[in-house]
């Protein structure tokens, strides 16, 4: 392993600990109606508990991030007195789709100052039953500068749609980039329990279907759905005596350019910008994109994964479309991407299922052939090892990414 | 006189630090906040981001080119149901910063402009539409 600059030694030293993953779980996605908020945190909370073979009592730290139906300033405690537990550590993380990495990091760091050692990160709303016009008008705000964005009609989709429009006009993209993206993950979701689209569609459904803001079709944009996810960080000495074998996380990274869409200098900033966590959590693992055997990519838009691939350093600038046209993000593919749909096709709860699939992934079990009454298959990448999960939140503005290793970190 | 409809499309956020830039839009002024070097930035903040130094306004052309655009078929509210797609850009100033507005074509009332007379690179220039009594929005419409 590369000596690595300071702060990279000590994300390492911190990691060392066997910093990792002993359980996750999800509930069903889609349209939920018939159960609140804190009643989805709780089910999955149960569900992944019961992963881990561990009690309530046995947690000791909690990690949540924000709700759209129930609002409360004070969400990971709200959740906790729910629950009925008295945490020693809580912490409730914000950074839109970049929330889920964070909460992940959050808990290590809470684990290495000596604050918890069992932390649950849980995250889940019924976003798409509860949530009021109001506030999908605010939501719909949110990411647009309320004096000088906003007024001029700007949607989150047309947001992304302005620098995936420049992208695809600086490289000479093809319309039918994007389109394979979602034809690829149409492919992954049909084998997946839970996705909420299982039909397989092909870049010509993708191209024929209706505008929403140029460049993308109703089929690029990510879902609007309802569930939860969880997953349990905790130390390789405690993960000893739980269930399931521990998925350690071995690489950390954040990066930022910009929070308006208006202020982001360049497509090569972007990229940077959200590549920068990307190559730094790989720094961190000592390891090059050519490593990996899996990556679950956060996926907003069809366009999202693309620029995220060549920040990452797995495609050359320009090249990520190109990459993904011939093959190579689906399964059996160079590197099978987004093997559980992703947001485009599975559910949007931000990364956290991209988290949970690259655990499942790294443990072996991402194979739902025997969940018959839900038409499951086998998305199992054969051997996985190393996997590459991120979050973005904002336009491309603030990512986070973890890499995922089914073995511990090796001494650096 | 008729009154207008009443104008139901997002208002921007008022905050002190902005009332000079919305009341020069009300006179049909375009100006832009610069750094203490001169230095024009966009958007409009009190202190200079990057270095919190003090500011000041400065005329401006209103010329720019569309750096990339987005045509919006749904809207952000029930406002925009019914209306043609309209063009969200973002234009390089002529003076370097880069803004958001709408693209239009220079009529009555300012309608969408057709998104097959928009393009990547394409000159434009400032109009000033009075939403309200109150706000005038700075559009871009093409040059020449």
């Amino acid at each position: 392993m590369a000596e690595g600059t300071p702060d990279i030694k000590e994300a390492r030293r911190m990691l060392g600990k066997g910093i990792c993953i002993a359980g996750v779980g999800e509930t069903e996605q889609g349209i939920i109606s018939d159960r609140g908020s804190f009643e989805l945190l709780t089910e999955v909370t149960r569900t992944t508990l019961d992963d881990a073979g561990l009690q309530l009592s046995d947690v000791d730290g909690i990690v949540t991030a924000f709700s759209f139906v129930e609002s409360t300033l004070m969400h990971s405690t709200t959740l906790a007195d729910y629950m009925g537990m008295k945490p020693g550590y809580f912490a409730s993380v914000a950074v839109g789709g970049a929330t889920a990495p964070l909460m992940a990091v959050q808990a290590a760091m809470a684990i290495d100052a000596g604050l918890a050692e069992v932390v649950l990160c849980v995250r889940g709303d019924n976003t798409r039953s509860g949530i009021s016009s109001s506030g999908m008008i605010a939501m719909a705000r949110e990411m647009s500068h309320g004096a000088y964005e906003a007024p001029f009609g700007l949607t989150t989709i047309g947001g992304y749609g302005l620098l995936a429009q420049r992208y695809m006009y600086e490289h000479d993209i093809p319309q039918e980039a994007l389109a394979a993206v979602v034809a690829t993950q149409s492919e992954h979701a049909a084998l997946k329990w839970n996705a909420m689209l299982r039909d397989v569609v092909t870049v010509e459904d993708v191209m024929a279907d209706r505008w929403i803001a140029t460049p993308f079709h109703a089929m690029d944009c990510s879902l609007v759905s309802d569930g939860a996810a969880a997953f349990i960080v905790t130390t390789e000495a405690r993960a000893k005596n739980m269930k399931k074998k521990p998925v350690y996380i071995t690489g950390i990274g954040e990066g930022f350019s910009h929070q308006y869409i208006s202020e982001a200098e360049s497509v090569a900033s972007v990229r940077d910008g959200l590549g920068r966590a990307g190559r730094r959590a790989m720094e961190v693992a000592g390891i090059t994109p050519q490593d990996l055997d899996v990556a679950e990519i956060y996926d907003s838009f069809s366009f999202t994964p693309l620029i995220a691939l060549e920040g990452f350093g797995v495609c050359g600038p320009g090249e990520a479309g190109a990459w993904v046209m011939e093959g190579n993000a689906k399964l059996g593919g160079k590197l099978p991407m987004n093997t559980h749909g992703g947001l485009i096709r599975q559910a949007h709860l931000g990364a956290m299922h991209h988290i949970v699939e690259a655990v499942l992934q790294l443990r072996g079990e991402a194979d739902d052939s025997s969940k018959t009454e839900f038409n499951g298959g086998n998305h199992q990448v054969p051997d996985a090892k190393l996997a590459i999960t991120n979050g973005s939140g904002g336009i491309l503005a603030a990512t986070s990414a973890l890499v995922l290793s089914s073995e511990p970190p090796s001494a650096a | 006189m008729s009154e207008k409809p009443a104008y139901t499309k997002p208002l921007p956020d008022l905050r002190p630090e902005d009332a000079a830039f919305w009341e020069a839009m009300k006179e049909h002024r375009f100006i832009l906040p610069c750094d203490d070097a001169g230095k024009p930035f966009w958007y409009p903040r009190k202190y200079a981001p990057g270095t919190l130094s003090a500011t000041s306004w400065s005329d401006a052309s209103g010329n720019g080119t569309v750096y990339t655009y987005s045509t919006h078929f749904i809207g952000p509210s029930k406002a925009y149901k019914g209306d043609p797609p309209h063009i969200v850009a973002l234009v390089d100033l002529d003076e370097g910063p880069r803004m958001m507005t709408i693209l239009v074509k220079d009529e009555d009332g300012y309608p969408s402009l057709d998104p097959e007379d928009v393009s990547i690179g394409m000159k434009v220039k400032i109009v000033f539409d009075d939403v309200t009594d109150e706000i005038t929005l700075p559009k871009f419409t093409p040059a020449g």
